[in-house]
């Protein structure tokens, strides 16, 4: 019934999505490794919502032997509002903890559906601009290619690992953590 | 019922998610094997440091007349670095740019005697590392972060510190006696005058850590001997140290006879807290502008220990308790001892005084004679962890090891050949770690490849964990290692890139920046070095030109904006006789006249990229009207 409230418990697990959230900020969301046989120890791209970490320096230092643009924060224009967007669902999933409704939990899901899909969009169509917006001058012809989300992908002498960060974990467990209310309050 | 359900899910999630952050997925430490007893392994398995490991200790040996450091590992013995201290090196554009054209002064070379590393209660710190230089009156202070040179001082009134450096317990002073008596002031003097003008000025040396600064604090007129070795006491010796004389005959000519022939020349036994204390009681003479004690004058701190004649080397023991010299041309070792000094001086027991210094008894001083059967020239002594000495016999070419405390001799071993000094791990520290000694030999002669009548020197690594000493490794060197330190390598930490320092005025860290400045004559360009271009100035149509007039000067400062390991940017101009360096983050600056008219390449000489070929500009030199 959809006007039955949620119980006590359903409304706990939105209580800790909403906390996972907040605390998804505190860790990186993506990160790409590079090795090179000049690089054992790998180079890294750590991506948080409002920040880049890294070698990025060492990485644009080398990039610009195929021409590829320079990676840095003002590129990503998201990372100033990014974690403001994430603190906002994190409300938003928190508000239905005592709206406790089913509808309001659906809402709260789509958008979750939502915003996930734009993240993924919005990280592949950046790794489509760097991998293929190449300059035509720069000293190495290369192929314009686009690095997976997640895996492995070959480029020159470096051979690169997308991963997902500790943040999305985070997330993905907020997002089960509402979907569990649903499944406890199902109609028996 | 279900409860436990969530309660053992909670746990579990509790102790995956625990893993997850912070439990260490990387490969363990080396197994226990590294640590496995020496002697189950060949001589080649104990030298052998596979690529990925690392040698356990450092050997900064001494260049000689090279005027450089060398720097290897043991127990691989392999040359890792050469450091020029004393002399220009092209490689790394060390007496090129400013600053170390200017640590060099007026000189092209030196003679780098015996390094000393700094000390922290007695045990090597592994921050900084002090030499001096024979052939031009220097000492200079290497930085272990980065192992460069920072600062070089003249030291006035001696000629050729020899025996220095050695430093105090704590690094509080570093003494540099002189081998060569001068007038004060290298003034003129008749050799006639020796014995009356001449001194043999030591100077105690203060290092500004904060600064990297090194300073003279006074200086001490000693009679007009040579100085040879010398060592600081230790935990009860702490405020004390020796050094050996020669030559206290004061012949003026044909030394290798004249300055042989007293039975007996001297220790000099010296309280350096007194003397601190007499120059802050303003005890002492202005001279030179230098605070000047005169022993004669200003008396007390300073005593004669009489030890067989023409002695080199002198030791204390680990345990500050003894001190260990020999006559070099005497085939014994003496033990001295600390306590029996201090009661002697107590007691006020002298036999006598030379140039108003005290004179000690010997044999109230001296606790035993060591005389180990045909061994000849003894020169130096090191130590391991067990208090035991191990003294190099330059004549009979072999390490003898002997008891202090017994005078037995333990074992010996023969070296190829002819033996000077020798380093053991952390040896003359208040804790020698024992393992190894480094014999540095004087000379090789058909012990590698031929490279005709100029050899290399040799040095060879003995295995101390067995039960006999063992030659397991032998290296050939530039000439030539007089002393050196070996450190274990953990104590040791270096950079391996510069910081960016947005207060030098000279740095640029972006393309942007980049711009060359004219000013009259003056010419200073504030340029960058990256992979794989220079930028000299980035609105120009070409950023990698330098025009300017003949006979402008021209100050370049480049920053290499490379803030990555290992990529090294050199920078020279063809026929204009300059390169310099920039390491990674670093900026350098260069000072030249365009005396040279004319169309001249320039290009990074460092390689740096696949593209460092084309990493190229060009100098304009504009002809006068």
């Amino acid at each position: 019934m959809n006007g039955k409230r949620l119980s006590i418990f359903s409304s706990i697990a939105i209580v800790i999505s909403a906390l996972l959230i907040i605390f998804s900020l505190f860790f990186p969301w993506w990160r790409m490794e590079f090795f090179a046989p000049q690089y054992p120890e790998g180079l890294n791209i750590i991506v948080y919502p409002d920040k880049l970490e890294g070698e990025l320096d060492q990485i644009n230092a080398l990039n610009h032997y195929i021409g590829m643009q320079t990676f840095s924060e003002e590129n990503f224009p998201e990372l100033q509002y990014l974690n403001y967007l994430i603190i906002g669902l994190a409300a938003i999933v928190l508000i239905g903890a005592f709206v406790r409704k089913k509808s309001y939990l659906y809402f709260v899901i789509s958008l979750f559906i939502i915003g996930g899909a734009v993240g993924v969009w919005d990280l592949r169509h950046a790794l489509a601009y760097f991998g293929t917006n190449l300059d035509p001058m720069a000293p190495i012809d290369m192929e314009p290619f686009v690095p997976p989300i997640i895996g492995e992908n070959i480029i020159a002498n470096f051979t690169t690992y997308s991963l997902l960060g500790t943040g999305t974990y985070f997330v993905i467990a907020a997002f089960i953590l509402l979907l569990i209310p649903l499944w406890k309050e199902r109609k028996q | 019922m279900k409860k436990w359900v969530p309660a053992v899910s909670g746990l579990a999630a509790g102790v995956l998610a625990a893993t997850v952050f912070f439990a260490d997925f990387s490969p363990g430490p080396k197994s226990e094997a590294a640590n496995e007893v020496n002697s189950n392994k060949t001589n080649a398995e104990k030298v052998y440091v596979p690529f990925g490991e690392k040698d356990e200790y450092y050997l900064m040996a001494s260049g000689g007349h090279s005027g450089q450091m060398f720097i290897y590992g043991v127990p691989s013995m392999r040359h890792i670095r050469t450091v020029p201290v004393f002399s220009p090196d092209s490689a790394t554009g060390y007496g090129f740019d400013e600053h170390t054209k200017e640590l060099m002064g007026k000189y092209n070379w030196g003679d780098l005697h015996h390094p000393a590393l700094s000390e922290t209660n007695g045990d090597y710190d592994g921050k900084y590392l002090f030499a001096t230089d024979v052939g031009n009156s220097r000492a200079a202070v290497m930085n272990l972060e980065t192992f460069t040179t920072r600062d070089i001082i003249d030291v006035p009134n001696t000629s050729g510190p020899h025996c220095a450096a050695f430093v105090t317990e704590n690094t509080e002073y570093m003494f540099l006696p002189t081998r060569f008596a001068v007038p004060i002031g290298s003034e003129y003097a008749s050799l006639d005058e020796y014995s009356e003008t001449y001194r043999g000025v030591m100077s105690a040396v203060t290092f500004d850590e904060e600064n990297e600064k090194l300073n003279i604090a006074y200086q001490v007129a000693l009679p007009p001997w040579s100085y040879d070795l010398s060592d600081a006491g230790k935990k009860m010796s702490a405020d004390w140290a020796v050094m050996t004389t020669y030559n206290t005959e004061e012949a003026t000519t044909n030394l290798e006879i004249n300055a042989s022939q007293a039975d007996r020349d001297y220790i000099v036994l010296f309280n350096w807290k007194e003397l601190e204390q007499k120059i802050a009681d303003g005890d002492y003479d202005e001279v030179t502008g230098q605070k000047m004690i005169f022993p004669e004058k200003h008396k007390g701190g300073i005593y004669l220990v009489p030890v067989a004649k023409s002695p080199h080397g002198v030791d204390v023991t680990p345990d500050g308790e003894h001190f260990i010299a020999s006559g070099k041309l005497a085939p014994a070792m003496t033990v001295f001892s600390f306590e029996k000094a201090f009661a002697a001086i107590e007691a006020g027991e002298f036999e006598g005084e030379r140039n108003g210094i005290p004179i000690l008894n010997y044999e109230s001083v001296m606790e035993r004679e060591v005389n180990p059967e045909n061994a000849l020239g003894p020169l130096h002594t090191q130590f391991d962890d067990k208090g035991m000495a191990y003294t190099t016999m330059f004549i009979s070419s072999e390490i003898v090891k002997w008891d202090p405390s017994t005078g037995e001799t333990l074992d010996r071993v023969p070296v190829q050949y002819s033996p000077g000094h020798s380093v053991a791990a952390e040896g003359d520290t208040v804790a020698p770690d024992g393992k190894y000694i480094i014999a540095l030999n004087k000379i090789a002669k058909d012990s590698y490849l031929s490279v005709g009548p100029s050899h290399p020197e040799s040095m060879q690594l003995i295995d101390l964990t067995g039960e006999k000493m063992e030659v397991i490794q032998s290296a050939p060197v530039n000439p030539e290692p007089h002393y050196a330190q070996m450190i274990k390598a953990d104590k040791i930490n270096t950079i391996s890139i510069y910081d960016k320092d947005e207060s030098n005025p000279y740095a640029v860290y972006s393309q942007d920046q980049t711009r060359i400045e004219r000013n009259g004559n003056e010419v200073h360009v504030y340029g960058i070095a990256m992979r794989s271009k220079f930028i000299f100035d980035a609105k120009a149509e070409r950023p990698d030109v330098i025009e300017v007039n003949e006979g402008d000067k021209v100050f370049l400062h480049l920053t290499n904006i490379d803030f990555d390991q290992d990529i090294t940017h050199g920078f020279a101009i063809n026929q204009y006789d300059l390169n310099i360096e920039v390491q990674p983050g670093q900026t350098n600056t260069i000072e030249f006249t365009a005396d040279k008219a004319g169309t001249f390449p320039l290009y990074c000489t460092n390689f740096c990229s696949a593209l460092h070929q084309e990493m190229t500009g060009y100098f304009l030199v504009k002809p006068k009207q």
